[in-house]
């Protein structure tokens, strides 16, 4: 680890003052950060910690029944809170360990937006809303490819509104290894159509799989998904733990498991 | 639960399952680990690694020299121009033309070329970490690449001018001649390859050292698997006298073997401390640990099984091409060969054999011992190609094995191989093995998987063990001045819980309560001489002088005591000195003061040496069953057996826990863990995120049970159970994959059965039927 500042704003409009500063970057629970700098591959002049902005933490309802996850909300508290959703709640509570569930954080976890993490696939077949200072992002338009995201430099995520499907569940397949997902998928059944979010497959991170889209739409079976050929291998990602012909055959069976899980 | 209980030998009275004492300490925070115990002010030592595999290079340290903190930059140069040897040694085996192996120079730094991904290039020492890792940044190293040798096979870039080919050595042993003409006499042939895959040890607590000056002596501290070894190469490697050097291991977070020998770093940190005076620490990082670490395994082996009409084994002949990373690592040379040839044969009546084995350099992190050491793949690719014959003669496996047993009434036996085991009865075992593993009702059980979508295999292995390293072994009894028993033993606990076991004896024998005894390991100059840690040899050869040492003091005290009471003679029995026809008695402490106060000081310190008349052989029986889910390729251990033959248990608890180590780790390789170089030999599996270490949710419940036939090598009827677990694990999942896979034709499948793999042989499968 290089030497940096830290700051410790306890209000939204000190962390976004303090973001000003190029040198400046948000610190989540550091999960994703924390170990890149100490083994030296990142480095910000200044930390800016949102752990104690109170007003960016917690779940809430509105009043269109989305339910609101403050950016600096633990997985833990998601995992336990989010009962108004549970296949969200669950999506959470198999993010890692406990040490990083009590630590990383929802913001973080969106802002990093790793091509296999789980939130952002929980996020895109939700339909979620990206909330920040000055705007709110559609999740269709928030994630652009492995680790890009629609953020613009300094801008935190402050809350993400999840609308609630009628039926849904997230089915991960672990990388033996780190237990990230190998490849994870989320289906999420609205009254008007069924979204499918796929991620630890794609090269360009979490993507939409719309064939299954489709098929689950007319027909929300796990038989309609065997009726498809799995995803084109070429995007996937081609690794030690699997290769892209493997992945993709991961996003069918996935597929076809969620589905027969949602609820 | 479990059948342990019951004393196998209430004399020893050693049979029970005491709890061990240190884990209170261990367990909550009082562990004094190396890093824990470094000196207050001590500098720190950051090594700077090559990022490529083979290259040469020119290292220019200046920049790094002037940095704030910086107190000394050590690169080969510097080590060269200083009064040191720039080279740690290696045991050199022979090869079967009788010449010597490769020995090329192991630099501690290197010199004009690196050889692997991780190697130690600079050692530079400051006041902080964040200093030394600064000035290490400041470091300039040209790389002038070469081309790579990755392959575990004879040939490609040369590493090393004097290995020609890469090849480090040739090793062979047993009857060539007479096993190439049974095999060519035989009814039938079975030859099977088998990968064994390379790992990485990954003890918890990584490796650490630090060094002082006590007055003109340099004293080093590491976490290490014995002291006296070490204390040698430092000697050796800094041209000091023995005597001018203590060595200390304090608490160790596992060693595996890995631990056991010297690596760079040591002798690095006691050249800079003496350099310059001051205490100097250095602990390595999770991923310098998967650098820099000697790794296990790493081996492809052909067995080639010659069977007669009546489906005996009549010949077994084994060749293996084994990696040994870039360097000779300490005992590297031998692992793959001599050790691998123990217990080639394993437990069947096989009178022709023979082995060889050759060993390769390639630009990898060095390789050596790991839990088992040559044994675990002696057995894996005997126990692997006897499941597959039994498969290719159509006979059951368990017959198989049955048939070919060494008969219980043949021992003491001499193996092919020049072993003599001297007890057993493996067919007893053996059916222990079934019955507590309900064989009987697998196919209920694989019908059941199969209505799940899952495809459920069961695994035999039967192996057997050696039990290695120094017979002898001292332990010294010191009555001191407290009123209570310090016990200076020669092995080193890497967290086993030696020291609740060694109480367990002193106990027994003399009486003493086990919190009133004090054990004391690791230290150079409190202990004049030890066998250290590995081979499973510490209860066996430690238990064996212990019990020397209470018998000479029983014998010592028992003319003094009879003076104290006034009788003619007294006998020590139920924890106490008694005299026939008097009421009194004394315990072994009161006679300890009374000596004190009398001046009898050579009363108080026992020392006793015990060297074992032969090794002892534990065997068993592991039956695994695994699942396979035919969408996922994901394979599961999903039920686990192990009877065992370990003799005599000392203390059934720990030797119980030891086999569920041994097995987990047999399971990470079998299931997990897989070390990946790119094809430039990048290490790609440098952390845990890639690295798939077993973890508790993948573990099967592991049922042990015992089956003794107390060995006669040692007085207390035991044989080591360290790595028994470990060598009999990976047979056991290995077969019981064949087994899941075996109906969609499936005939070779090689360890790590990672999904990605498992899966990439259900689509081979699926090609085989579609073809069909
Ligand atoms: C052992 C381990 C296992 C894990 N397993 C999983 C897993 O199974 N699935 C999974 O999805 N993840 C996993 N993770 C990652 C974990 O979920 C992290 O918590 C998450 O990726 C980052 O969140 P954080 O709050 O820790 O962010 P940090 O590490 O603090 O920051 C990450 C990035 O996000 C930025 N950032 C942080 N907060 C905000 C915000 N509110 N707005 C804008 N930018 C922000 C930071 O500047 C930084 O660039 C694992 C991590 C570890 C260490």
């Amino acid at each position: 680890m290089y030497d940096f500042e830290l700051v410790k704003p306890s209000t939204l409009q000190e962390a976004v003052a303090a973001l000003k500063d190029d040198e400046a970057q948000a610190l989540g629970g550091g999960q994703t950060l924390l170990p890149t700098m100490k083994a030296r591959l990142a480095m910000a002049g200044k930390m800016v910690a949102l752990s104690g902005v109170a007003e960016i933490k917690g779940i809430c309802t509105d009043d269109a029944g989305r339910i609101c996850i403050g950016g600096a909300t633990t997985h833990a508290t998601v995992a336990r809170e989010a009962t108004g959703f549970p296949a969200l709640a669950s999506l959470a509570a198999r993010i890692g360990d406990p040490a990083v569930r009590n630590r990383g954080t929802i913001g973080g976890s969106l802002a990093n937006n790793d091509p296999s993490a789980c939130y952002p696939a929980g996020a895109l077949a939700a339909n979620a809303v990206i909330v920040t200072p000055d705007r709110e992002i559609a999740a269709d338009d928030y994630f652009q490819g492995m680790f890009e995201t629609a953020l613009d430099e300094g801008e935190i995520i402050t809350e993400v509104k999840f609308p609630v499907p009628e039926a849904a569940a997230y089915e991960k397949f672990i990388q033996p290894a780190s237990r990230f997902p190998l490849v994870a998928v989320f289906v999420a059944k609205f009254s008007d159509g069924v979204r499918v979010a796929v991620t630890g497959a794609s090269s360009d991170g979490v993507f939409r799989w719309a064939e299954a889209e489709a098929a689950l739409s007319s027909d929300f079976s796990a038989e309609a998904v065997s009726g498809l050929s799995a995803p084109d291998a070429g995007g996937m990602i081609s690794d030690l733990h699997g290769d892209g012909a493997y992945r993709a055959h991961l996003v069918k069976v996935m597929t076809a498991r969620a589905v027969k899980a949602a609820h | 639960m479990n059948d342990l209980t019951p004393a196998p030998q209430d004399a020893l009275g050693l049979s029970r399952s005491v709890r061990r004492a240190e884990d209170p300490r261990l367990l909550t925070g009082g562990g004094a680990y190396v890093d824990d115990t470094a000196p207050a002010g001590a500098l720190f030592g950051y090594v700077l690694r090559s990022p490529v595999a083979h290259a040469r290079v020119t290292v220019a340290a200046d920049d790094a020299r002037g940095m704030p903190g910086v107190q000394a930059v050590l690169t080969g140069a510097d080590l060269e121009a200083a009064d040191i040897e720039n080279h740690l040694p290696t045991a050199v085996a022979k090869n079967r033309d009788g010449s010597k192996a490769a020995a090329p120079r192991r630099p501690l730094l290197a010199v004009e070329r690196v050889r692997f991904v991780g190697e130690a290039v600079a050692f530079v020492v400051a006041d902080s970490l964040a200093e030394a890792r600064d000035a290490a940044e400041a470091i300039e190293v040209d790389f002038d690449e070469l081309p790579v040798k990755l392959d575990v096979a004879v040939g490609g870039a040369t590493i090393h001018p004097d290995a020609p080919d890469n090849v480090v050595y040739d090793y062979g042993k047993g009857d060539e001649a007479a096993t190439e003409a049974a095999l060519a006499a035989a009814h039938r042939v079975v030859e099977l390859t088998v990968d064994d895959n390379r790992i990485i040890c990954a003890s918890l607590e990584p490796r650490g050292v630090w060094a002082e000056m006590e007055g003109e002596r340099l004293h080093v501290c590491f976490n290490g698997q014995g002291v006296w070894g070490p204390m040698g190469t430092l000697a050796t490697t800094l041209r000091m006298d023995k005597a001018a050097i203590r060595v200390t291991n304090p608490d160790v977070g596992g060693g595996f073997g890995m631990k056991a020998m010297s690596y760079p770093e040591m002798v690095l940190v006691a050249h800079a401390t003496r350099m310059l005076g001051r205490p100097v620490r250095w602990m390595a990082d999770r991923s310098e640990a998967m650098l820099s670490d000697n790794a296990g395994r790493d081996l492809i082996c052909t067995a080639k099984l010659g069977f007669d009409a009546e489906n005996r084994l009549v010949a077994y002949r084994m060749d293996n091409v084994a990696n040994l990373g870039a360097y000779n690592s300490g005992y590297a040379q031998h692992i793959q060969s001599e050790l691998f040839s123990k217990v080639m044969p394993g437990v069947y009546d096989v009178q022709a054999c023979y082995m060889t084995s050759t060993g390769v350099f390639t630009n990898t992190t060095q390789v050596d011992a790991y839990r088992g050491a040559g044994r675990p793949e002696a057995i894996y690719v005997l126990e692997r190609a006897m499941d597959y014959a039994a498969r290719e003669l159509g006979v059951d496996p368990f017959d198989l094995r049955r048939r070919n047993f060494i008969a219980p009434d043949s021992f003491p036996y001499e193996s092919a191989m020049g072993e003599t085991y001297d007890v057993g009865d493996f067919p007893r075992v053996l059916d222990r093995a079934m019955a507590e593993a309900d064989v009987a009702s697998f196919a209920a059980r694989r019908a059941e998987s199969a209505a799940a979508g899952k495809l459920r295999g069961l695994g035999l292995c039967y192996y057997i063990e050696s039990i290695l390293g120094d017979p002898s072994e001292s332990a010294e009894i010191e009555f001191t001045e407290d009123g209570r028993v310090t016990l200076y033993v020669g092995t080193q606990s890497n967290g086993q819980g030696h020291e609740t076991v060694y109480r367990q004896f002193l106990a027994t024998d003399l009486g003493i309560a086990p919190e009133m005894i004090d054990v004391v390991q690791g230290d150079s100059d409190r202990i004049a001489k030890g066998g250290g840690t590995g081979g499973s040899r510490s209860v066996t050869t430690q238990g064996t002088a212990n019990k020397a040492a209470a018998a000479k003091v029983i014998e010592k005290f028992a003319p003094f005591v009879a003076g104290l009471l006034e009788v003619e003679a007294v006998d020590f029995g139920e924890g106490a000195f008694r005299a026939e026809g008097s009421n009194r008695v004394m315990t072994v402490l009161e006679a300890a003061e009374a000596a004190r106060t009398a001046g009898e000081t050579e009363l108080l310190k026992t020392r006793e040496t015990t060297t074992l008349p032969g090794r002892s052989y534990p065997n068993g029986a592991h039956i695994c069953e695994v699942e396979i889910d035919r969408e996922t390729g994901q394979l599961a251990v999903v039920k686990y057996t192990v009877v065992d033959d370990f003799g005599n248990l000392m203390n059934p608890m720990l030797a119980e826990g030891q086999v569920h180590g041994g097995v987990a780790q047999g399971i990470g390789q079998a299931v997990s863990e897989h070390v990946v170089y790119d094809e430039t030999g990048q290490l790609l599996t440098a952390s845990f995120m890639d690295y798939g270490m077993p973890r508790a949710v993948q573990m099967p419940m592991i049922a042990f049970h015992s089956e003794p036939v107390p060995s006669t090598a040692n007085v207390l009827g035991m044989k080591g159970c360290g790595e028994a677990g470990t060598v009999g694990a990976m047979a056991a999942v290995g077969n019981a994959a064949l087994d899941a896979l075996w109906d969609l034709g499936l005939r070779r499948v090689d360890m790590p059965f990672t999904p990605s793999r498992v899966w990439a042989l259900l689509q081979l499968a699926e090609g085989a039927t579609d073809a069909a």
